[in-house]
């Protein structure tokens, strides 16, 4: 880095940082409930990133000790808004610009070249932010697929020959064929007569989830089991109907419990109240 | 380097062949039970369609590697009358041999990727992948 | 290569343990025809557990084999399909409805005897 802006930077450093935080100010971060942060935090991490980014004026790169990075990768953790960073070190760089103009010891051409310098200088933490952001992203979403994929419906053993498989949220065809692998692998184990699939839990039951349960109902009749399809509500009814959805081939209720005892009923099985 | 293992189909005992062949592929390549049935499958009904309709040809499994992604694909290969109206015959139910008509329709669903080609008086080849999950 | 038919009463019970080629399935279908003709036999289970894979042929002489006993007077009653057979069957299109199916030969049995008796 040329001494030049070394000097011209560190001469200028009060100007620089007041200019700075006047053009930070005018990135709103308001509409981000995920950080929350007291004006003071704010105020203590950008005084913060000031004095990093002065430390390591005087580096040729920037990773030299990686604490820049460090202070990112925090950052990112504690979601600060991406945007809030890159609008950050843009206005680091129009401020920097400023500054170099106003100072009257360099001449315009001067300061276009030491603007250059700043620029490569700058673009490398700007991807980095960039990058790792998307980074956390991608982590978040794929940890929350699998955590998506192991909401996938267990099949609970109720009664002897009886079992229930709650369907919970939306079913996707990746969702859809690992249920089905659940629910023919536990009547096997189970050695289930009857299975209830119960959706009160599936908010919408189009052409695609029936489509999706017939294939499990049908799939559970060839094992030799009977799948009673339970939980559906008044509004299912209607849109499945709407549908032209044929469901006829199977026995369906309103609720598990209802169901329940027409399970017992196939499995010839009753319950029955203790005499005292 | 992948490398193809292939079966000829002249008669219906090298149908079997074939699916024991994929099965085995599958297994190796480590394929959950579902998915190797899914495979057997789909090879039974291709190889079928060549003693079908094709009198001979061939099927030939080939494991893949593509950017860390792995899988086994399935060509099928014959020198036969052809098809003649291909949507026709990926249609669920149609059936010119008596069939059940689930054949191609079924492959598709079966497998992951599918594609035919087919000239009148030339041939056919069937393209059919499953990626490992 | 044949597949045995064993009678228990007035029921045949066929277990399939080999893989099935065309002419073994077309050949089964014959004889236990022919077996319904000569013991009279009411029912008929034919266990699957062993059978790691159904293509569409012969699900179709599953099918054809179902309809045609009960032709004779024989009910059908298939046991012990696996669930990776199920699914590929599914995948297929094909979901056998008209076919009566029982988890395991004991329940097989047990379907048939409430159907024929009571």
């Amino acid at each position: 880095m040329d001494s030049l802006i070394v000097n011209v930077l560190t001469k200028n450093q009060d100007v620089l940082l007041k200019k700075w935080l006047i053009e930070l100010e005018k990135t709103d971060i308001t509409g981000h409930v995920k950080f929350a942060a007291t004006p003071n935090m704010l105020r203590d991490t950008n005084e913060e990133f000031f004095r990093l980014l002065l430390k390591h004026i005087s580096y040729n790169d920037i990773s030299q000790d990686g604490s820049i990075e460090r202070f990112f990768d925090q950052l990112l953790q504690t979601g600060l808004p991406v945007n809030y960073m890159t609008q950050g070190l843009q206005g680091m760089r129009r401020v920097i610009l400023d500054v170099l103009l106003d100072d009257g010891s360099i001449d315009k051409e001067k300061a276009i070249e030491l603007y250059n310098d700043i620029d490569r200088w700058l673009d490398p933490i700007l991807n980095r932010v960039v990058e790792n952001s998307a980074q956390i992203w991608e982590k978040t979403i794929s940890i929350q697929k699998s955590a998506l994929l192991e909401l996938t419906a267990p099949l609970i053993p109720v009664f002897q020959q009886v079992s229930v498989m709650p369907l919970i949220g939306t079913i996707d065809t990746e969702r859809a064929k690992l249920i089905m692998e659940n629910l023919l692998d536990g009547v096997i184990k189970y050695r289930s007569e009857v299975v209830l699939i119960d959706i009160t839990g599936v908010p919408v039951v189009d052409t695609m989830v029936a489509h999706h349960i017939i294939q499990a109902a049908d799939a559970v009749r060839l094992l030799g089991s009977t799948c009673i399809l339970v939980g559906i509500r008044p509004e299912i009814a209607q849109t499945i109907v709407s549908l032209g959805i044929d469901l006829t081939a199977f026995p369906t209720k309103s609720t598990l419990q209802k169901g329940m005892e027409r399970a017992l009923e196939i499995t010839s099985q009753e319950i029955v109240r203790k005499e005292d | 380097m992948d490398i193809q293992s292939c079966v000829e189909v002249r008669n219906e005992w090298d149908i079997v062949s074939a699916r024991q062949l994929g099965r085995n592929m599958a297994k190796e390549l480590g394929f959950g039970n579902v998915d190797q049935a899914r495979i057997t499958t789909a090879i039974s009904e291709l190889a079928r369609n060549i003693y079908l309709y094709a009198g001979n040809g061939k099927i030939c499994i080939q494991p893949i590697d593509q950017l860390g992604k792995k899988g086994l694909k399935i060509i099928a290969l014959d020198s036969g009358p052809g098809i003649r109206d291909i949507r026709r015959v990926m249609e669920d139910g149609y059936t010119t041999s008596g069939g059940l008509g689930a054949g191609l329709p079924g492959v598709k669903r079966l497998m992951d990727e599918f594609s035919i080609e087919s000239t009148v008086d030339v041939g056919t080849e069937i393209n059919a992948t499953k990626w490992l999950r | 290569m044949r597949i045995p038919i064993l009678k228990l009463h007035e029921y045949l019970l066929i277990t399939i343990q080999v893989e099935l080629d065309d002419q073994t399935a077309l050949q089964f279908q014959e004889d236990l025809l022919s077996k319904i003709h000569d013991t009279g036999a009411k029912g008929v289970v034919i266990d699957l557990t062993s059978v790691d894979m159904i293509d569409s042929f012969i699900a179709k002489v599953l099918g054809d084999v179902v309809r045609m006993s009960k032709l004779m007077g024989a009910q059908v009653v298939l046991t012990g399909i696996q669930p990776a057979v199920a699914i590929t069957l599914i995948d297929l299109g094909i979901s056998m409805r008209e076919v009566p199916t029982a988890l395991d030969l004991e329940q097989g049995l047990d379907k048939l005897r409430l159907e024929l008796e009571g």
